[in-house]
């Protein structure tokens, strides 16, 4: 919590701030896993996902008007779904201009270490999309994968969105479960 | 898919994963995950575990990433041949008498070799559910994948019971011919090139789907119960009869049933039931056409009785026996 606190200082004011602070710490102690997780889901990359929430925790120590917000921690969750958002965007930009260069290649938004995943992992993957009917691997895979939004995904697909996201959610689950019970024989 | 069922946590955590992943979820969206998330410590971790295989997916090296979007991103095509599948399998089947199965799992195609000895028929059930009853000395592979059940009839005759399904065809090919299922029970045989259709129950299609140049393309006819298509490969016409299911399924009980075929097809289809080959020594025979039934059973009485019906003698060399002109000498 030392860098939050070192953080504040630089905005704030001393009357306010250690009360201030003592709220987004306990924010931060109670709700850093499941922002952290959220912001997850929304940029597909832990290490985006840690620099979005130090950001937005930057914000809330520097947010003067600390008594209009009636629950802190829907406002730490709506900043960072922003700063998300934002993100996204520039990496969109980013990525169109990578695209235009080669098709091929990915962003090279991680470092392969983090997310490597194994031959054998693949190989799992194979097998369980492989099990689902057709239309469920092909919108995970769409979405998951080539990372296409649901939109994108539907109109390809010739299906509704929510069709979209049902077969999306199996799929995971689906493969989650698969890929587990390799890594635990 | 039993496993992910069974995981109602897993199971929810894809949920929400996929509802937090819309930009316009909304802070009542949020609320709500974060109660889901309190509710129990699995849930949170159980929403990690989906996180960090959609990161992991989201970031693959490009040649897994663009070999998974090839194998399953694509839309299915609706009605794929099975010509080029069965080509890029390329698989050794080890085949003695009886019936012998070899499976091989590439990938994504199933593969199995279906074949029978001579004078014995077998009955399948296919992996599908679809029951195959195969006739003597008769061979098919099937190609079984995600969203095509394709069966290659190589030689001899084969009646299909078909559970149909929509989004995965069901489709014979027999040399020249696809015969696609649409909801049915069908009978297929093939005699070298020469292949019939009989349809017992419901509809299938059947294209001519050969390269050959000159041939007559793009040929498709709708089959329903009761009726037969003949092809014909010297001349690529197909043409239809009428046949019941009786007849069309009778070699399963002993009988062939013949409606105006050469006479070479009736020997070769003989053969697969006969201890005895039979050859047939005069090529002018071969524009002889028989329609008829025989037993299978009684093979030698029919072969006996041949001669009353067709200018012909019926010799026995050895093991075999010998089709020939009645009268060698007036022979041209």
């Amino acid at each position: 919590m030392g860098k939050l606190s070192a953080l504040a200082f630089e905005g704030m004011t001393t009357v306010t701030l250690s009360e201030h602070v003592e709220e987004i710490e306990k924010l931060f102690r109670e709700h850093n896993r499941a922002l952290i997780a959220f912001l997850q889901c929304r940029l597909n990359s832990h290490s985006d996902a840690q620099e979005v929430a130090q950001d937005a925790y930057l914000r809330m120590l520097t947010l003067d008007n600390r008594e209009d917000v009636e629950s802190l921690r829907s406002y730490l969750f709506r900043i960072a779904g922003n700063l998300a958002i934002d993100r996204l965007r520039k990496r969109k930009v980013r990525g169109d201009f990578v695209a235009g260069q080669s098709q091929d290649e990915p962003m090279a938004e991680e470092s392969p270490v983090h997310h490597a995943i194994a031959v054998e992992q693949v190989a799992g993957l194979r097998k369980a999309l492989s099990e689902l009917p057709p239309k469920t691997s092909q919108a995970f895979v769409l979405h998951v994968i080539e990372g296409r939004d649901f939109g994108s995904v539907a109109q390809t697909m010739n299906l509704s969105e929510r069709m979209v996201r049902y077969h999306v959610t199996n799929a995971l689950a689906h493969c989650r479960a698969m890929v587990d019970e390799q890594e635990m024989p | 898919m039993a496993k992910s069922k069974q995981d109602p946590i897993l199971h929810a955590a894809a949920d929400w994963w996929v509802r937090l992943r819309a930009p316009d979820a909304e802070g009542e969206t949020i609320e709500q995950w974060l109660a889901w998330t309190g509710e129990d410590r699995r849930h949170l971790e159980a929403f990690e575990r989906v996180n960090q295989l959609a990161s992991q997916l989201g970031s693959l090296d490009s040649v897994t990433r663009q070999g998974l979007i090839k194998a399953f991103g694509r839309t299915v095509a609706p009605q794929r041949r099975w010509m080029p599948l069965a080509a890029a399998a390329s698989f050794v089947a080890v085949v003695l008498g009886g019936a012998y199965i070899t499976w091989i799992s590439l990938n994504r195609v199933n593969i199995e070799v279906y074949n029978s000895a001579v004078a014995q028929n077998r009955d399948f059930t296919l992996p599908d559910g679809t029951q195959v009853a195969l006739g003597a000395a008769s061979t098919m592979t099937t190609h079984f994948s995600r969203g095509q059940r394709q069966i290659d009839l190589t030689s001899g005759e084969a009646f299909f019971t078909v559970v149909h399904d929509n989004s995965r065809p069901f489709v014979v090919g027999a040399g020249d011919i696809s015969v696609r299922d649409i909801g049915t029970a069908f009978d297929v045989r093939r005699t070298g090139d020469r292949v019939t259709i009989a349809v017992t129950q419901g509809r299938v299609q059947v294209s001519n789907i050969s390269q050959k140049p000159g041939a007559s393309q793009g040929g498709t006819l709708e089959v329903t119960a009761g009726q037969l298509v003949s092809y014909d490969p010297n001349t690529s016409a197909m043409s239809m009869g009428s046949m019941t299911a009786e007849q069309a399924t009778g070699w399963q009980d002993h009988r062939l049933e013949f409606v105006d075929e050469p006479l070479s097809v009736v020997i070769a289809n003989l053969n697969r039931y006969s201890r005895q080959p039979v050859q047939i020594a005069d090529t002018d025979l071969d524009t002889l056409t028989y329609t008829g039934l025989i037993r299978t059973d009684a093979i030698d009485s029919w072969l006996d009785a041949l001669p009353k019906l067709y200018p012909l003698r019926v010799d026995t060399h050895g093991n075999q026996v010998i089709l020939s002109d009645e009268h060698p000498a007036a022979h041209r």
